[in-house]
């Protein structure tokens, strides 16, 4: 065993001590990765990729400096998916880093499901969680994970939970998320840090989205006989940050959030999240809409709200040579204009959604390096107060198309559902309807012969 | 209804020098350097295609990376987005893309014959039903110069009268050929801007060799910048392309540069480069690459195979694109596994893709042009057909052997 791996070495600096509820400043440190300052949004990966932008340009282009995996993108079915088979050159490499071409020095969080996680028709059990896996639903047992854990060392692993998605669970169930959850966070510490192959992954224990009340027991163990072996909490609403017991006030608290707004943003990290999930940035830049907001906003003297976004479907960009955001420095906004991205847009070209990424991204990045300078002023309160003022409550509606999406992007289709996509071949409609009108009517043939049926494109005669 | 006459000509000035470097002493193969308004390129040239003035998923930076000089633009497609207004406000499509170096654009006339149900040609241009609205169109040499003009493109193409090579109405062929040349005559006196614009004459005339050789004495008479041969790759036999290649070649100046329109597979540049050809364009090697093929100099794998679930290696080992280079050499260090992983369910992995396939096929130019500068172009096919077919001679495409044997290259020679 390599001496180096033997514990966690994982240091979370707050520099104003702050209180439970209160916004805060700090720096999550992991040996050997670059630190992270906080708050700060935790990038979220697709299949191990950041959506839409490649390697190189995510390199020299963006200022990404985490990047979230969940496990199930990497579960198939009836192989052992290729990525434990990674060749490394020592023991400290991470195969997964190594796999998806991440650098090692980017802290690399992962978590059993994807963010956001697309709820799945088989229930969790005692010893697992239903998982969208590379070729279909399935189970990923808590095991598997901790195997997964050890073998392709993340820098945090997030701890397995019982949570329903889609609907509130009921009083039952909410005693079985508990004690599961419970259960798989005890096994979990014991396997990672109390046997001889100690893991070097930080752990975030999960908190569930429930009342203080449901989980006491659970928090209770967090905070005394798991203590020594958490290195951070894992939320996934923000009403939990009240929760969390005094003797874990100190520890990093990730929010698995869907916030619809920055406003919603803030909102979490005035109740003290440190690092939050924010997947509208991906949708803005799916969506057509370049984000143009920045914290502390500017003073007021507007007639009325100012627009969070740009959507550049409308037409009012044909021929805006403007960059997207005054002011702004990114790749994007240096390189390129307006009514370029509206052209690539109305023409379908995915280089769209490459800039509009690159783009949301920068300004979330000051957005955040706003956020932090704000907090250390001490002007937070204030500073937000200004914002939800100058600006509107919400980004822009979505009024154009946006990419294609895959079947790992979506929820699981139901029974009598309209088409996700439209029809992209319509060649046949012309020759299915005749054959559905022939079905119709008592004789079942074509009302034409092989040739007629070659030139509707039915079949090709041979 | 030929209007023009000799003395009516209009004055062709160029803005291009075509400086040559060397010519093969076995082959027609040919190396120099096109000097163009935004910058010099190397020829033999491969010019990857972004048809609505972006490639496929890459940023410009990223095309740059890639050693591209030279890429298309569709002018059918910018036409209909963003539109000539559009393209006039912006200042043309350079400044409408961010690319600072060198674009081409076709005439049009070929989407135009080939998407389009219903499009008729006659003699004033090719009347079409919108695609949008259903509306009766119509496009004459003068709309598409017109736009071309409002593109900016540093190399521009004449609208020529395009139908199938295989088409076996032999007046049909000779009639298109004829329209073309009438065509070229109302294309250079469009022309707006020819101090900064180079107009290529297309050179028509199905396989018909004879109607060809009409056509290369008729509009190199023109003396446009340069000249293209089109009508090909449409589905006609590759010994006929070779035939008509080298008919061509073999009738056109040496001084100009020779356009070969849509041909894009690594072995027919090869063996037309030999014919005397000096520019390719295609589509082929980026839409091969959002379908998960990549190119490699044993020819293409389908990376979406599960033989590369667990294949660790790069997509090419000699292949030095940003993807392939270990990282410790500043490349990213893709694996054909990771390319298994995203291939077809990500964008990055189209773009990746990309990236490898216009980089391969544009140092595969370079070490043609490297090659023929050294006089060793002979080796370099016999070395790239021995890779491509794995050393097994029984395996050499007959046309190629052919068509390089008419070179003076044996292939099969030992």
């Amino acid at each position: 065993m390599d001496p180096e791996a033997l514990s966690p070495m994982v240091t979370f600096a707050l520099s104003p001590a702050a209180p439970i509820l209160a916004p805060r400043v700090g720096s999550l440190a992991i040996a050997g990765r670059k630190p992270l300052t906080t708050p700060h949004y935790l990038p979220l990966s697709s299949r191990g990729t950041m959506p839409h932008i490649s390697h190189d340009v995510l390199r020299d282009h963006t200022a990404l400096n985490s990047v979230y995996v969940g496990l199930e993108d990497f579960v198939e079915k009836k192989h052992k998916s290729p990525v434990y088979n990674t060749p490394t050159t020592s023991s400290q490499e991470s195969p997964l880093k190594k796999f998806i071409s991440m650098p090692q020095d980017m802290p690399l969080f992962l978590g059993p499901r994807r963010f956001p996680p697309i709820p799945c028709p088989p229930a969790n059990t005692d010893t697992s969680i239903a998982v969208l896996t590379t070729n279909g639903f399935g189970q990923l047992s808590a095991h598997e994970y901790l195997d997964a854990v050890q073998q392709l060392r993340p820098d945090v692993a997030i701890g397995f939970s019982d949570i329903v998605l889609n609907k509130p669970p009921g009083v039952k169930r909410r005693g079985k998320m508990v004690d599961r959850t419970h259960a798989f966070t005890r096994d979990a510490l014991e396997r990672l840090y109390n046997r001889e192959d100690k893991s070097s992954a930080a752990y975030f224990a999960p908190v569930l989205p429930l009342e203080n009340t449901q989980q006491s027991l659970y928090l209770d163990d967090l905070a005394s006989e798991f203590r020594e072996n958490i290195s951070g909490l894992a939320l996934y609403e923000s009403a939990s940050l009240q929760y969390i017991p005094e003797p874990l006030g100190d520890l990093p608290r990730l929010l698995f959030s869907e916030p619809s707004s920055p406003h919603e943003v803030l909102r979490g990290i005035s109740l003290g999240s440190d690092l939050l999930t924010i997947p509208f940035i991906v949708w803005a830049s799916d969506s057509g809409i370049a984000m143009e907001f920045v914290f502390p906003a500017p003073s007021a003297g507007q007639a009325g709200p100012l627009p969070m976004g740009l959507d550049l479907w409308s037409s009012d960009y044909t021929i805006d040579t403007f960059p997207l955001f005054e002011g702004c420095e990114c790749f994007t906004c240096r390189n390129h204009h307006r009514a370029y991205i509206h052209h690539l847009l109305t023409a379908k070209e995915m280089t769209a959604w490459v800039l509009l990424q690159l783009h949301n991204h920068t300004v979330m990045d000051a957005f955040f390096a706003g956020v932090r300078d704000s907090i250390q002023r001490g002007s937070f309160e204030e500073d937000v107060a200004t914002f939800n003022r100058v600006y509107a409550q919400s980004l822009p509606e979505r009024t154009g198309e946006g990419p294609r999406v895959r079947g790992h992007h979506l929820p699981a289709a139901q029974q009598n559902q309209p088409r996700r996509m439209p029809r992209m071949y319509g060649r046949l409609d012309d020759a299915a309807q005749k054959f559905a009108e022939s079905r119709s009517s008592s004789v079942v043939t074509p009302d034409t012969d092989a040739e007629g049926l070659e030139r509707h494109g039915f079949a090709e005669k041979v | 209804m030929s209007t023009t006459t000799e003395s009516a000509r209009k004055s062709m000035p160029s803005a291009l020098t075509f400086e040559r470097h060397a010519k093969c002493s076995t082959t027609k193969a040919r190396a120099s350097t096109l000097h163009l308004p935004h910058g010099s390129v190397q020829l033999p040239i491969f010019m990857p295609v972004a048809t609505q003035a972006s490639l496929k998923g890459l940023t410009y930076e990223q095309l740059r990376q890639t050693g591209c000089m030279l890429c298309l633009n569709n002018t059918y497609h910018l036409g209909l987005k963003p539109g000539q207004e559009v393209l006039d406000a912006v200042g043309g499509a350079h400044k409408l893309q961010g690319w600072d170096r060198n674009l081409l654009t076709d005439s049009g006339g070929f989407q135009m014959v080939s998407l389009l149900e219903l499009a008729t040609v006659t003699e004033e241009g090719v009347r079409f039903l919108s695609p949008h609205d259903g509306s009766p169109m119509l496009l004459t040499p003068e709309h598409s110069i017109s736009l071309q003009n409002s593109i900016g493109s540093d190399i521009i193409m004449q609208l020529d009268d395009v139908i199938a090579t295989t088409s076996p109405d032999h007046a049909r062929i000779k009639e298109a050929m004829e329209r073309s040349v009438r065509w070229l005559d109302r294309c250079i006196e469009a022309h707006q801007y020819p101090e900064r614009q180079n107009l290529f004459c297309i050179i028509q005339g199905g396989l018909d060799l004879e109607l060809r050789k009409q056509c290369c004495a008729e509009m190199v008479a023109r003396d446009t910048p340069g000249i293209a041969i089109g009508g090909l790759s449409g589905g006609e036999a590759k010994e006929e392309f070779c035939k008509v290649v080298d008919t061509c070649t073999g009738l056109l100046p040496e001084d100009k540069p020779r356009y070969v329109m849509g041909v894009g597979y690594p072995e027919d540049i090869i063996v037309a480069v030999a014919l005397g050809a000096d520019m390719f364009d295609c589509v082929w090697p980026t839409r091969t690459a959002r379908f998960g093929q990549a190119i490699v100099s044993s020819g293409t794998l389908n990376i979406r195979h599960k033989e590369f679930a667990q294949d660790f290696g790069p997509i090419d080992k000699d292949c030095t694109c940003a993807c392939c280079r270990p990282t410790e050499q500043g490349g990213l260090g893709i694996t054909r596994a990771y390319m298994y992983h995203v291939a077809a369910k990500e964008t990055v992995g189209a773009h990746l893709l990309t990236i490898h396939n216009v980089h391969f096929l544009l140092s595969l130019m370079n070490a043609v042009h490297q090659a023929i500068r050294e006089d060793r172009y002979p080796d370099f096919v016999r070395q790239f057909f021995s890779n491509q077919y794995g050393g097994d001679k029984s395996k050499y495409p007959e046309w190629a052997v052919g068509a390089l044997r008419g070179v003076g290259l044996d292939l099969l020679a030992d």
